[in-house]
């Protein structure tokens, strides 16, 4: 919520830019187009009562308008500027009193003095901004001073800055201060409403703005009950002090002397949440370390070849491992038949059993393959014609064309696949029979059987099979996985973004750099080695130094533990920074958990001392505006804290004070509003917010906006 | 598409015998390169040798081979039906080769 005491809507005096005109519906558009929900017109010793009636009656989003003037002072010879808001209640008296000061008088060259100001207006219930310092031309101290004993209420009068550095209205800062956008231009002014200050409570009237300027407790509270709070007792020290306290769904502020129980408070708060179903846990940046949190050893990665797209080979290396020769046919068993004559004259006239035997394995082949395909489509087949919802998404034609279609290959791949089976049936039976005569005959005749193949076939097809698996494991070590990179945070405006960057890569016997290491349980050297024997056996496939070559890599150390290429997976991974590697101070790492914790989306945030390893700069500029933000978003945020920049300037709407004195421990409640702290078991006196904050927070007093620091000197 | 070596331009290499005082051999004739094989020594590795030498070259283009040998001995026997064999297994292996995309001639085609 925005609040801009002076704007103006008219081009009045020369030194006026015409793009101060404005008509009601393109303010209108404008205001509903920002954040400001309360808006003082006050154009050059001018009121315009027409034009104000006509700006409230069109469609403004809830903001309030306000009449106002500013006017040219003349007191002692020196001119100066003074905005006077009225009670939007009092517009017609307001109109009336400007008239009679203008009584038609150019505004020009009009000037009043302060003595007539207050006569004029005081009693229309009227809130005087003075230019004030910096902001030209300025009421001096003298002029303020005689304007405060002028009137009788001097809360009623604020000292208008050229912007805020102090980021919202501290009413209760001692200097009750404001400022106004000062509109020159209409066109830029939805972005010039992002600087205007920020209205912590939400005031919904002239007369309570007022009240709050008074510090009026009643205001204060009725407009902090709209929070919504929660009352909750906790059991930090143990039931002999038992704290009752207001939790709101805003930014609640623990502060206090070190060891006056803070983060006991805000673990006893987060045991209180997860008893309710909640899942909080204390966020303290000093017990994490970036470094753990990404997790840069990689301690619980358990990521595998298959998750990026890798065949893991685990079948090709046990088959690798565990394959041995094929034995070929002894030339003697040839020798051992053919110098025997045959003479047995039935077996001379079985010709069956000098048939060649037939090739088993390629029609074995070809039925897996048929049977393959057939499983494939009546898998699919099975799916389109058992899913009803597919006629939710595609037209019925469509499907049952599909379905026939698919009928009429299933139909066609089972036929071939039943001939297939008969063919590789057959071939078994007639080599079965082609044995079986052989055996007999040989049993008979005494001569020794006729060997039925060279063994070439049994010994090439194993050959064949270690050069497909081999083959296929290289194939997987070769492969690249691209790097994952996370965003880390950012590291300010001259850094940049940090990211996380993890990559993996299978080893392929090549790689020796000692930033990656396994995944898995292993020495690296084994793994390395593992690699360059596969790609050993490949080249040796049809020389008979093959079986050496795998023996050799059964004798590798760690064998009995690689069983897939998951085990040859190496991890690194390290954060980079415009694409090189870096690593982040302890400052910086404090300001990136921090900033993760709270661009976390949780309802609850419990934060203690995050303050710490950071600048200022970074929490005002950063951290603030972001606890501010979860505080609109009506998160409750409770934080422990030393920093006034935190305790402070986030207005808070509940501080929480813990103080030791005198043996005993005693606990406070207030706000900057009221700029009270409360006992809240009543048994010390109310103590001055303001005060305490200073003394006791780090950076107190710039956090209040001393004087040099509101005005940017 | 079948092809090239695979049927009717399919190879057929010649093998001969070597017959020696005292040992016989089957020599498979192939066009780079000659293969021994020890008919009088029973020696595994002799005819794994030859198996390998065989199965690269298969990779090239399928072949048989045809016995050139007058003499009707018991070498002559053995050498025809272990001839007769080979060329079956051959056939097998190269069909084989050809299932997994494992051979020189389809890769480059």
């Amino acid at each position: 919520m925005k609040i801009d005491i002076h704007v103006h809507t008219k081009k009045v005096k020369s030194g006026d830019a015409p793009t101060r005109n404005i008509d009601a519906s393109r303010f209108s558009e404008i205001i509903r187009s920002t954040d400001v929900k309360i808006l003082a017109i006050t154009n050059h010793n001018h009121f315009d009562l027409n034009q104000f009636e006509e700006f409230e009656s069109s469609e403004l989003d809830g903001c309030l308008l306000w009449p106002g003037i500013e006017l040219d002072i003349l007191q002692d010879g020196k001119r100066s500027h003074l905005l006077v808001i009225v009670n939007p209640k009092n517009k017609n008296d307001f109109k009336k009193a400007v008239d009679s000061i203008l009584n038609g008088k150019n505004p020009e060259s009009f000037t009043i003095t302060l003595e007539e100001t207050v006569q004029k207006f005081d009693a229309l219930d009227c809130i005087y901004v003075a230019h004030y310092f910096v902001k030209k031309p300025s009421l001096s101290d003298e002029d303020i001073e005689l304007l405060t004993s002028l009137t009788p209420n001097p809360k009623r009068i604020l000292k208008e800055a050229t912007n805020s550095i102090s980021a919202g209205i501290y009413i209760s800062h001692g200097h009750n201060t404001v400022y106004g956008s000062d509109v020159h231009n209409w066109d830029s002014y939805i972005k010039q409403s992002k600087d205007l200050p920020e209205l912590r409570l939400p005031v919904q009237s002239f007369e309570q703005f007022c009240l709050l300027l008074e510090k009026d407790e009643a205001t204060i509270n009725t407009l902090l009950d709209r929070k919504v709070k929660e009352n909750i007792e906790l059991n930090a020290f143990g039931v002999a002090e038992l704290i009752r306290l207001d939790i709101y769904d805003d930014i609640n502020i623990l502060f206090g002397s070190k060891g006056t129980g803070k983060t006991e408070l805000l673990k006893a708060l987060s045991k209180h949440y997860n008893l309710k179903g909640h899942k909080t846990k204390v966020y303290k940046s000093s017990n994490l370390e970036l470094e753990e949190v990404f997790d840069l050893k990689g301690k619980s990665f358990d990521g595998i070849l298959q998750d990026y797209g890798i065949d893991n080979c685990e079948e090709e290396i046990q088959f690798i491992k565990e394959v041995t020769e094929e034995e070929v046919t002894s030339l003697s068993k040839y020798l051992l038949h053919f110098s025997r004559e045959e003479t047995n004259r039935i077996s001379q006239k079985l010709k069956i059993k000098d048939i060649t035997k037939l090739d088993e394995k390629q029609s074995n082949r070809k039925l897996a393959e048929l049977s393959g395909i057939l499983k494939k489509f009546q898998t699919f087949s099975d799916y389109v014609n058992e899913n009803p919802r597919l006629y939710d998404f595609i037209e019925q034609d469509l499907i049952d064309d599909l379905i026939d279609v698919l009928d009429r290959i299933l139909s066609s791949l089972i036929s071939k696949t039943e001939n297939s089976l008969i063919d590789s049936k057959t071939i078994v039976l007639v080599n079965h029979i082609v044995e079986v005569f052989q055996s007999e005959i040989s049993k008979k005749t005494g001569i020794p059987k006729k060997p039925s193949k060279t063994g070439f076939s049994e010994y090439a097809s194993n050959r064949i099979a270690i050069e497909k698996a081999v083959n296929k494991i290289i194939d997987s070590l070769n492969e690249k996985i691209d790097p994952q990179i996370e965003y880390v945070g950012n590291l300010g405006e001259e850094k940049g973004d940090l990211y996380c960057q993890t990559n993996l890569a299978v080893q392929d016997g090549v790689i020796s750099s000692t930033d990656y290491s396994p995944v898995r349980k292993h020495n690296k050297r084994p793994l390395k080695d593992f690699a360059k024997g596969i790609k050993s056996i490949s080249k040796y496939i049809y020389t008979t130094e093959l079986f050496e070559k795998i023996a050799e890599l059964n004798e590798n150390e760690s064998i009995d533990s690689i069983f897939s290429l998951d085990d040859l997976l190496l991890f690194n991974r390290h954060f980079s920074l415009n694409g090189n590697n870096y690593e982040p101070s302890t400052g910086e790492s404090s300001m990136i958990l921090l900033h993760r914790e709270l661009s976390e989306n949780k309802d609850i945030y419990l934060i203690d001392e995050p303050e710490k390893s950071l600048g200022n700069d970074y929490i005002n500029d950063v951290i603030v505006p972001l606890l501010k933000e979860k505080a609109l978003l009506g998160k409750k945020v409770i934080i422990a804290t030393h920093d006034a920049n935190i305790a402070v300037r986030t207005l808070p709407y509940n501080s929480i004070y813990r103080l030791h004195e005198t043996g005993r421990y005693l606990t406070f409640a207030g706000n900057p509003f009221s700029n009270k702290l409360k006992c809240i078991n009543g048994e010390y006196e109310d103590l001055d917010w303001k005060e305490i904050s200073m003394k006791t927070l780090e950076g107190g007093r710039n956090a209040f906006g001393e004087r040099g620091k509101i005005y940017g000197n | 598409m079948p092809l090239e070596k695979e049927g009717k331009y399919m190879e057929t290499s010649k093998a001969t015998l070597k017959r020696e005082q005292n040992k016989t051999s089957l020599i498979l004739h192939l066009k780079d390169k000659d293969y021994e094989i020890i008919l009088t020594d029973d020696n595994p590795n002799n005819i794994k040798g030859a198996f390998n030498g065989l199965l690269k070259e298969l990779k090239n283009g399928l072949f048989q081979f045809e016995l050139n040998d007058e003499k009707e001995d018991l070498f002559h026997n053995i050498s025809m039906e272990y001839l007769t064999q080979l060329n079956s297994e051959l056939k097998s292996v190269f069909d084989e080769l050809k299932d997994y995309n494992l051979l020189k001639i389809e890769k480059s085609a």
